[in-house]
C-alpha cells in the first residue's frame, strides 16, 4: 500500500513551472491524506497558493495528479488549493533554498522562533557576489511571487522571493 | 442569481469584485505600453492580481449561490454590476490619470477587504486573507509612484495635480451603497464615515509627502452612480469588449 512517505517522495519530482525547485521544496504541500482498501487508495493532496493570481496553479494541480494517478495501487487522486492557511516563504525548505541561491534568486531568511521583533533588517545580500549593497528595482518581479533587485556592487539584477504579510 | 443580487452582504462582495473585474481589464490594455520595463511587468502583474483576486470573490459567491463564478462575472445584466465611477472612469492612456486612479481605488479597497476579513464566515476570512498581502503591495507601490512623479521636476508635478483635479471629484463615490443595501439597515456601511475618514486621512499624509493636494467629498446616501447599476459609456464599452469572446463562443477556454 502507497504511504504518506511514498507521496511526499514522488511530489520530489515535480517540479514548479518556473522556478527551479519541487513543489515539495517550495512548500505548497499543505495536507496527503490517504483512504486505503484492501486492493487500491484514494489519495487527496491539499496545496497553498504562493500567490492568488499564480498562472501556474491549473498546470502544479495537474501534474501533481498525473504524478500520483500513475501508481497501480492508486484508484484516484483529488487535489485542491487552500487559501488558509497562506502560504508564505518561510515554508521554503533548506534545499530549496540553496537551489534557488545557486540560480540567482535570494530568499528571505527566517524570522526565529522567539517572535521577538528584529531590532535591525539587513540589507538583502547579492545571491552572485553576497555583497550588501544591492537595493529593490521592483517589487513586481517576472513571477507573482518575485520581485527584483539590483546589486551595486557586481552590477548584475537579481530576484528576490517577495516575502508578503 | 436575484438571490445573490438582492442580498445585501452578496451586493458588498460583488461590488469590490465588479472593481477588480473592470481595473483588472482596463489595466491589462497597459501591458506593452508601461512607462519602463519594470513598470510594464509591475503594472500587468497588478492587473492579474486584480483578476484573480475577482475570481476568488466570484467563485466565495458563486459556492454560496450555486452559481459558475465565470457567469457572474460575465453574464450578468449590465445595471447588475456594481463598480463604482471612480473604478469605470477612463484614464484615456495617460499615465498619470492611471496611477491617480488606481492608488485611490487601492487604498479603498485595502480598507474595505481588511473588513470584509472581519467577516464571520470562515471561507470569506480566509480569501481576503489571501487577498490583503498583495492588495497592501498594491497601496505600497502605487504610494511610491504618486510621490515619485509628483517630485519628478515641474511638467511631471503639474500632470498629476491636473489628474488629481480630474479624478478626486468623483472618487468618493466608492462609498456609494451598493446595490439592493440601499434600503438595508446596513450592517457594514453604518461605518461609511468612519471608513471615508480613514481612507482619506491615508490619502492626505501621501499627498502633503508629494507636494499635491485633492479634497475629498462623502457623497450623500441617496446619490445614485455605478455601485447602483446606474453607469458611464465607458463602462458599457468595457464591459461589451470583456464580453465579447463570451458572446462569439459560449463556453470558450483554452
Amino acid at each position: 500500500m502507497v504511504a504518506q512517505e511514498d507521496i511526499q517522495t514522488l511530489l520530489l519530482e515535480v517540479p514548479d513551472p518556473e522556478l527551479p525547485i519541487s513543489i515539495v521544496d517550495l512548500g505548497l504541500i499543505q495536507a496527503i491524506r490517504i483512504e486505503s482498501s484492501e486492493t487500491q487508495c484514494h489519495v487527496h493532496v491539499s496545496l497553498l497558493p504562493t500567490f492568488v493570481g499564480c498562472p501556474a496553479l491549473d498546470m502544479i494541480a495537474r501534474d501533481v495528479h498525473d504524478k500520483i494517478a500513475q501508481l497501480p495501487e492508486v484508484a484516484d487522486c483529488q487535489v485542491e488549493w487552500l487559501f488558509d492557511p497562506p502560504w508564505s516563504v518561510d515554508r521554503i525548505s533548506e534545499a530549496g533554498r540553496a537551489q534557488l541561491e545557486k540560480h540567482g534568486v535570494s530568499v528571505p531568511g527566517c524570522q526565529g522562533g522567539d517572535g521577538a521583533v528584529p531590532l535591525m533588517t539587513s540589507a538583502i545580500p547579492c545571491p552572485y557576489c553576497g555583497s550588501p549593497q544591492t537595493r529593490l528595482d521592483s517589487p513586481y518581479g517576472p513571477t507573482r511571487c518575485r520581485s527584483i533587485y539590483f546589486c551595486e556592487a557586481c552590477r548584475n539584477q537579481f530576484e528576490h522571493m517577495k516575502k508578503v504579510d | 442569481m436575484q438571490d445573490m443580487l438582492t442580498n445585501p452582504t452578496a451586493s458588498l462582495i460583488l461590488a469590490h469584485a465588479d472593481d477588480k473585474l473592470m481595473l483588472g481589464h482596463v489595466q491589462s490594455d497597459w501591458t506593452g505600453l508601461g512607462p519602463i520595463l519594470e513598470e510594464d511587468i509591475a503594472s500587468s502583474a497588478m492587473a492579474q492580481d486584480d483578476l484573480s483576486h475577482a475570481l476568488t470573490l466570484y467563485e466565495y459567491l458563486g459556492n454560496t449561490y450555486g452559481l459558475d463564478p465565470d457567469v457572474i462575472a460575465f453574464e450578468r445584466d449590465p445595471a447588475d454590476y456594481m463598480c463604482c465611477d471612480l473604478t469605470t472612469q477612463s484614464d484615456e492612456f495617460d499615465w498619470a490619470n492611471s496611477v491617480v486612479k488606481r492608488w485611490l481605488m487601492a487604498a479603498f479597497t485595502q480598507i474595505a477587504i481588511e473588513r470584509l476579513s472581519r467577516h464571520d464566515d470562515a471561507d470569506l476570512v480566509a480569501r481576503c486573507g489571501r487577498i490583503l498581502p498583495e492588495q497592501n503591495l498594491q497601496v505600497t507601490h502605487l504610494e511610491r509612484w504618486i510621490k515619485r512623479l509628483a517630485q519628478a521636476g515641474p511638467e511631471s508635478q503639474a500632470r498629476m495635480q491636473a489628474a488629481l483635479d480630474r479624478i478626486a471629484p468623483l472618487a468618493g463615490m466608492v462609498l456609494e451603497i451598493p446595490g439592493r443595501l440601499v434600503n438595508d439597515d446596513d450592517g457594514y456601511y453604518c461605518g461609511r464615515e468612519e471608513i471615508f475618514k480613514q481612507w482619506t486621512d491615508q490619502l492626505q499624509i501621501t499627498l502633503q509627502d508629494a507636494g499635491l493636494a485633492a479634497t475629498f467629498t462623502l457623497p450623500d446616501r441617496n446619490v445614485e452612480g455605478g455601485r447602483r447599476g446606474k453607469h458611464a459609456d465607458h463602462f458599457h464599452e468595457q464591459l461589451t469588449e470583456m464580453t465579447e469572446v463570451r458572446r462569439i463562443e459560449p463556453g470558450a477556454a483554452w
